[in-house]
């Protein structure tokens, strides 16, 4: 068996959403943080490295700049990754490359595949990234290279030089077969990943992080896309938390708001 | 002059007047693919869109890429655009590859300006909204049932052309259908949701009592669905399932992640009973009780039966 790979995005972190003054998303103030499915994703390569071997290498390229505030969390993203079974890992940062769009992650893991001579047969990724949820890269990826690509993968196999997946769609589910070498977008159904021990923590200090640029690379497409405003979406809630001696007091103020609220009728 | 040329990509036949609808009002040239579910109502449609309909019949992903790129070669289009279904996303994103093309998902508009369009979309797990500028050729995928439109395109007789796509490299071996629990949450006015916080799917039917009590239905979040599958998948709410907007939602052991309150934005007022005082649900809800389900629950259930005169 040839080598898996594993792609891990550092996204910016829906949960500490910053708003800038004028209503805008501040994304500079937003920290990264691995995006949740690829954890699903590491966490399958990791078991199928264990039964079919080869080396597991993570790649990850920064989409959100600037290079120099970013790297303490797209390091932290990809040692995590590193301490649950990875050998090594490749991540790509370069100012003038981001903030990056899909066209530009696509070219530059391809590209990062051929400078390090990898021989990927099977390429993990989760079905979509925290930030922007567009499922995209993984079918790029599999075009630009010209591998089998099976999507939305909630159960995953490689069987005799093919990879077997149920895929998830809206109203079925489908046992599909491809050859390798394939790219392969889980769900998050797939498994249940496991927080790294201490131990594994500690092991993944020692493996190797390479640090590339655009520059080191060739056929980086720069990004296409302009982002021409970002709004944060106001939650106008009321936030009363209800309070009461017990919960018959509780409850009886619940429904007597909802009653006045006029969303209750008894 | 005639606008840009659009190859508009049909997967179910409901898309057909959406995308017709969208694409008069942005001014673009159609061409269209019919696929999947989509292709069988073809020729019905090619009698009103008053332009070409190309038919695949295929559901492969591969095969659609394939057909995408048959056609937007042979029409010139630049700009290819469907509905964000998981095997549109798929066959999409690897046509956009070979086109080089920059892609949006999940838009809830597009408009054409220049030799660029532009899309809003939600981002950040629809905390935020973004209005991107793509240059042409593009390719768009908006948000499935992203507009109502006013009828059936009455738009004149069009032609039908049938393309064979080749065997792709990934086969299909079985198809499950997936069980349906027969709820219809888009219509229900009343909504309660369930999540984690429940410890058995025994006990989900402490959620059913109220919600039958108060003339609702009942949903969840993706674990309960897709995970632990106490519920069948038409109760998830959220980025990746339902958008529902009843009057209220009772979100009953649901933390309130950012990708199953966005599927809950268009209620009108929002409860929370979740244990923990500090969980982020409390924020996006109208009005919140700190309380163990278990105990919160029946009493709400005893209340409420009294007030009714059912007790
Ligand atoms: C790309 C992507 C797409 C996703 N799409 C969706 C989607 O469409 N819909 C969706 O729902 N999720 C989605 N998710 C998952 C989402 O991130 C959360 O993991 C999920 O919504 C959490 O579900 P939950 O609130 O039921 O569980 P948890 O987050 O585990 O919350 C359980 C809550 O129950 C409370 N609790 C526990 N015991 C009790 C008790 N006895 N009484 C009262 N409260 C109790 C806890 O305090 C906690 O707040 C998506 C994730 C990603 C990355």
């Amino acid at each position: 068996m040839g080598d898996i790979v594993v792609l891990v995005k550092a996204s910016l972190n829906p949960e500490l959403v910053r708003q800038a003054p004028d209503g805008s998303v501040d994304v500079r103030a937003i920290p990264l943080k691995i995006s949740d499915i690829d954890r699903n994703a590491v966490e399958e390569a990791v078991k199928l490295k264990q039964k079919l071997g080869g080396k597991l290498v993570a790649i990850s390229i920064l989409t959100w700049g600037p290079v120099q505030a970013r790297m303490k969390d797209l390091r932290l993203a990809v040692q995590e990754a590193l301490a649950k079974g990875v050998d090594e890992a490749y991540v790509v940062a370069d100012d003038s490359i981001t903030p990056g769009d899909q066209v530009t992650t696509a070219s530059a893991v391809k590209a990062v595949i051929e400078r390090a001579g990898l021989k990927p047969d099977l390429i993990l990724a989760g079905e979509a990234t925290i930030d922007e949820t567009t499922s995209q890269v993984p079918g790029r990826l599999a075009r630009l290279l010209g591998y089998s690509y099976v999507s939305f993968a909630r159960k995953l196999d490689v069987v005799d030089g093919k990879v077997i997946a149920e895929r998830d769609l809206e109203d079925y589910i489908e046992v599909v077969e491809a050859p390798l070498p394939a790219v392969v977008s889980v769900t998050q159904e797939i498994n249940e990943p496991r927080p790294p021990t201490l131990l594994q923590i500690r092991r993944a200090a020692r493996k190797p992080i390479r640090q590339l640029k655009a520059g080191d690379l060739e056929g980086v497409t720069p990004p296409k896309r302009k982002i021409l405003e970002m709004r944060v979406l106001q939650v106008k809630r009321k936030q009363v938390i209800i309070e009461g001696a017990s919960l018959e007091e509780v409850a009886d103020k619940l429904i007597d708001l909802l009653i006045q609220e006029g969303v209750l009728k008894l | 002059m005639a606008g840009v040329k659009a190859l508009l990509v049909a997967y179910d036949p409901k898309d057909f007047p959406e995308l017709a609808e969208w694409a008069s009002e942005a001014g673009v040239q159609p061409v269209y693919l019919a696929v999947h579910e989509a292709a069988a109502k073809a020729g019905d449609y090619a009698a009103k869109l008053g332009a070409r309909v190309y038919v695949a019949e295929t559901s492969n992903p591969g095969s659609i890429a394939w057909a995408v790129e048959e056609v937007a070669r042979r029409e010139q289009a630049a700009l290819v655009a469907g509905e964000a279904y998981r095997n549109l996303r798929d066959a999409l994103s690897r046509v956009a590859a070979a086109l080089e093309a920059p892609m949006a998902t999940d838009a809830t508009k597009a408009e054409v300006e220049g030799d660029s369009v532009i899309v809003e979309r939600g981002f950040l797990s629809e905390r935020a909204v973004a209005r991107i500028q793509l240059p042409l050729p593009a390719v768009i995928l908006f948000l499935t049932r992203f507009r109502r439109p006013s009828g059936e395109p009455s738009l004149g007789q069009g032609e039908i052309l049938r393309l064979e796509p080749p065997e792709p490299r990934e086969k299909r071996v079985e198809v499950r259908e997936k069980p349906k629990g027969g709820v219809n949450l888009e219509e229900a006015e009343i909504i309660v949701g369930v999540g984690r916080g429940f410890k058995s799917k025994e006990d989900l039917k402490l959620a059913f009592e109220l919600a039958e009590l108060l003339g609702g239905q009942v949903g969840c979040t993706r674990p309960i669905a897709a995970d632990l599958k106490w519920l069948s998948e038409d109760h998830w709410i959220g980025i990746s399932g339902k958008r529902v907007s009843p009057k209220l939602y009772i979100a009953i052991g649901i933390s309130g992640s950012p990708q199953h309150m966005s599927g809950v934005q268009g209620a009108k007022v929002i409860v929370a009973v979740n244990k923990d005082k500090a969980a982020p649900i409390f924020k996006q809800a109208d009005y919140g009780v700190v309380a163990d389900l278990y105990q919160f629950l029946p009493v709400l259930i005893k209340k409420l039966k009294e007030r009714m005169g059912k007790a």
